[in-house]
Parts: structure tokens; sequence; C-alpha cells
């Protein structure tokens, strides 16, 4: 059953009056701190939609959330200067400052409208998250790997992430190719996105397909043309950062932009800033490598004469004195001999004259040695003489000695004697017979 | 006598020992020929690098498939 008695209103009504009220009430704009989400752009109207949310700061969970609206009108102004402030599309995930209108529909509920954006608020904002993320790589020690990394002398080996549309790409190529000095350089490209929301994911990837083949390459350049766009979101990401800081490869970036550095231009190994001015720093590093080989076989030629033409001159100087100084040697090996020549004779007849000196002396003193030695032999035989004759039985018969003879034989003992046989007793003139008789004692 | 596989930074680390040691000058004439032969070698090798294509690396490069 119907109550018709209670009073009511109709939803529109209500609804009206929630308007009413909220418009009265929030009258003025109010500058709002947000985050925004879910942006899209009516692709007919031109009208832009997205959510601005807030989050807890130390839980991320959502305590805020409201749908926002931006008018073609202002939009078409407010995104060229927010962007161009930035150097930051306009795009999901921004921390922005906005001025809004509370707006209720009945049919459409609640939403800000948004009058006018700060773009100085969200640069602050990139700023602290650049300075956050560059102190985490800095943290985790791989900030300045990619630096340190030797580049090759000669980089020709070339991996190029890059959109094959872009015209960065080709005046890259036609940089390289066209080089004065006609230095060969070899390239592959690794294609990726270069702008919009899946650039970090396709660029870690065309790393990942580059690093399966890393010997093949001298060096990593990633390049973008640079459009009037500048959607550098991308190349500020931390994951996109740690894998280029990380990159056993060196890498150039050459991302055509006129802000400060990103974050990959950061930790990359050298940072240039258009991909042509990429070509010019590897078509430098062979000129280079051109003028110190050229310089150092300069170098070599130019000793190397030296050194021939001073040894070439000492030969010469040598042989021009030959003759003289073999002259010279000659004609005082002559005159010694001549000085020598003349001293001969004298000696010669002084040596001799010594050497007879020498021979008188030694025949005297022989002379003289064999006379006392004749001297002396006489005498002994004297001696022997003597000593003969005075051991003579003639010589002892003379003084009164007599030798006693029995049968012819000397008789030397008494006991020899027999009785009654006849003696010869011997003198020095003559001998006499004897005869023994015993005598009784 | 040395191998013909140097690498361009080999090579030129070499061609630069043998310069500044004819610079230094206290070389032997006779080790001089022998000198100047391997380094007229390492230019060679050091130009070739820098101004010939290397077919072989091209030609890996372009049949590098994605």
């Amino acid at each position: 059953m119907v109550n018709d008695k209670l009073p009511s209103c109709s939803l529109s009504e209500l609804l009206a009056q929630v308007r009413l009220v909220l418009a009265d009430s929030f009258a003025d704009s109010y500058w709002v701190r947000a985050e925004t989400s879910d942006v899209r752009v009516n692709a007919s109207s031109g009208h832009c939609y997205l959510e601005f949310v807030e989050k807890n700061s130390s839980t991320n969970q959502l305590i805020a959330k409201a749908r926002g609206s931006i008018w073609a009108k202002t939009f078409r102004m407010l995104k060229p200067y927010f962007e161009m402030e930035t150097g930051q599309l306009f795009t999901s995930g921004l921390k922005v400052l906005v001025r809004v209108q509370v707006e209720f529909h009945e049919l459409y509920g609640f939403s800000l409208n948004v009058l006018d954006i700060d773009p100085a608020y969200t640069v602050g904002d990139m700023v602290k998250k650049r300075q956050e993320i560059i102190r985490q790589l800095k943290a985790e020690g791989i900030f300045t790997l990619n630096k340190e990394l030797l580049l090759a002398p000669l980089p020709q080996r070339i991996a190029i992430i890059t959109s094959p549309t872009a015209a960065g790409y080709e005046d890259f190529l036609h940089q390289l190719r066209e080089n004065r000095g006609g230095f060969p350089f070899y390239t592959h490209l690794f294609p990726a996105l270069m702008q919009g929301d899946r650039t970090e994911e396709s660029i870690i990837a065309a790393l990942e397909r580059i690093d399966q083949h890393r010997e093949l390459f001298d060096v990593v350049v990633i390049i973008r043309g640079g459009g009037a766009t500048s959607d550098l979101h991308s190349f500020d990401s931390y994951l996109l950062a740690s894998h280029c800081a990380q990159f056993p490869v060196p890498i150039l970036t050459g991302i055509g932009h006129e802000r400060d550095d990103t974050i990959v231009d950061l930790v990359a190994h050298t940072r240039l800033k258009t991909p042509t001015a990429v070509a010019e720093f590897l078509i430098a590093c062979m000129e280079r490598e051109a003028v110190r080989v050229d310089e150092l076989q300069q170098t070599f030629v130019s000793d190397t004469r030296r050194i021939l033409t001073t040894q070439k001159s000492l030969l010469q100087t040598l042989a021009a004195r030959l003759p003289a100084a073999a002259l010279n040697r000659i004609g005082r090996e002559r005159s010694s001999l001549h000085v020598m020549a003349g001293k001969l004779p004298l000696q010669a007849s002084q040596l001799l004259l010594q050497r007879r000196n020498e021979l008188d002396l030694c025949r005297q003193r022989m002379r003289v040695a064999i006379e006392s030695r004749l001297a002396k032999e006489m005498r002994a035989l004297e001696l022997h003489a003597q000593f003969v004759c005075l051991a003579s039985p003639d010589y002892i018969l003379k003084r009164g000695y007599t030798l006693t003879l029995q049968g012819g034989y000397i008789v030397k003992s008494k006991a020899e004697l027999l009785p009654g046989n006849p003696l010869t007793t011997r003198f020095t003139d003559g001998e006499v017979e004897s005869t023994i008789h015993l005598k009784n004692d | 006598m040395a191998k013909k596989t140097e690498s361009y930074t080999e090579a030129v680390e070499k061609l630069r020992r043998i310069v500044s040691d004819i610079e230094r000058g206290d070389l032997d004439v006779d080790v001089l020929s022998e000198n100047v032969k391997e380094a007229t070698r390492l230019i060679q090798l050091c130009k070739d690098k820098l101004y010939k294509v290397d077919e072989e690396v091209k030609k890996v490069l372009e049949e590098l498939d994605e």
C-alpha cells in the first residue's frame, strides 16, 4: 500500500536540491592536490575525462577518489602548456595541482571540473621522484656500472634501439654511412616503442634481445627523433634505468630533448643530445684512432729514417777515417821497426861480448877446479903408497922382526910347533934352519 | 713470430711499444729491420680494422634474427 501521506520527493528533485546546496556552498574554485588516474580523451569532442585519487602515503591505499573532467576548450590550452613545462605527457599517475570547480549533476553525479593547472607542482614531484630513483640506484651500487665499462677503441658493431619509423633512425644511419673517414660500421636494429605507456617494457625487451648476442656488439645506442612531444616519463623510470645501468655493453643515448638529462641519460655510458650526435661521437672515436695510428706510423717512419741516416753517416765517417788511420799506423810501425833495426847490431855485439866473458870465466874456473882436484887425488895416492910400503913384510923384517915357518907355513902360535921338526926363520937378508927342543917348565 | 690474430687494441699497443723502442734509439740495426717488418705488419692490420669492411661481421649482423 502506498503511503501518500508521508512527505517525499523524486530522485531528481533530491539531487537537484543537492546540486543547489553544493553550488551554493562551493561557489568558488579550489586549488587541489591529487594524482591523475585513468586519463582518457574523447576523440570526437576533445574533452578529457579522468579520475582524481589520493593515496595514503605509507600504505598506498586509496583514501579519496573523484571523477574529473577538462572541457575541450580548456584542455586544448592546458595540455601543451603542461607538457612543455614538465617535459611530460599529461597522463595517468601524475601528481598534479589543479584548480577545480565542484560540480554535481543529477544524472552524472559528482565531479571536479578543471579550470587551471600548475605544472611547477608536477615538476617538483618529478624531481623528487627522480632524486629518489637516483638515490636508490646509487644505494644499490649500480648507478655508475655502465659508465665504468670500457668503450671499445673501435666501436663499429652497433646495436640500435629505436623505432624503425622514427626520423632519428634514418638520420643516424645516414650520418654513419656518410662519414668522411670512410670507416665501416655494422648496425643491427632492435626495434622498440620510443613513446607511449609501453616504452619502458619495449626498450627493456630490446635490451634483453641484445644481451643474448652481446659478444657481437661493441656498443648499444638508444636513439629517438626529437619530436615536438616530450614524452620522457619512461626514460626516468627506475626499472629501465636499472636495466641500462647494469647492461654489460656500453650504452650511448641520443633521445633528442633539450631539458635536463633523464635518468637513463645519467646512467648511460655516454649521453648525447640527438641521434646525429651519437653518430658523430662514434665517428669521432674512429677518427681519433685513425689519427693515432697515423701518428705512430709517421713517428715510426721518421725515426727509422733518422736511425738509418745516422748509421750511414757514421759508416761514412768511419770509412773516411780508415785510409789515414791505416797509413798512420803503418808509418808508426815502420818507424818503430826502424828504431829496433838500428839498435840490433849494437845489442847483438854487446850480447856476444857478454856471452864471451861468461865463457872465459867458466874456462878459468874449470882449470882451477881440475888442477885442485888432480892435486887432491895425487896426495891420496901418495898416502896409499906409503901405507902399502909400511905394511910390506920386507919393511917389517928390516925393522928386526922375523918370520918363523914350519913345513913352509908361517907359525902363528906356540901350539902349532912339533918338537923335532925343523923350523925355518926368515930374516931380511936370508933364512936359517933350526930344531925345536922341548923345555920342561 | 707473433700470431696474426691480434685485436686492434693489442696491435696498437705492440706498435706503440716498437715505435717507442725505435724512438729511444738504443736499437741495434740488426733488430731494427725485424722491427720495421713487424711495425709495417701492425700498421696494416690497424688500418684494415679501421677502414676495411669485415664481411664476416657484416654477414653475422645481417643474418641475426630478431
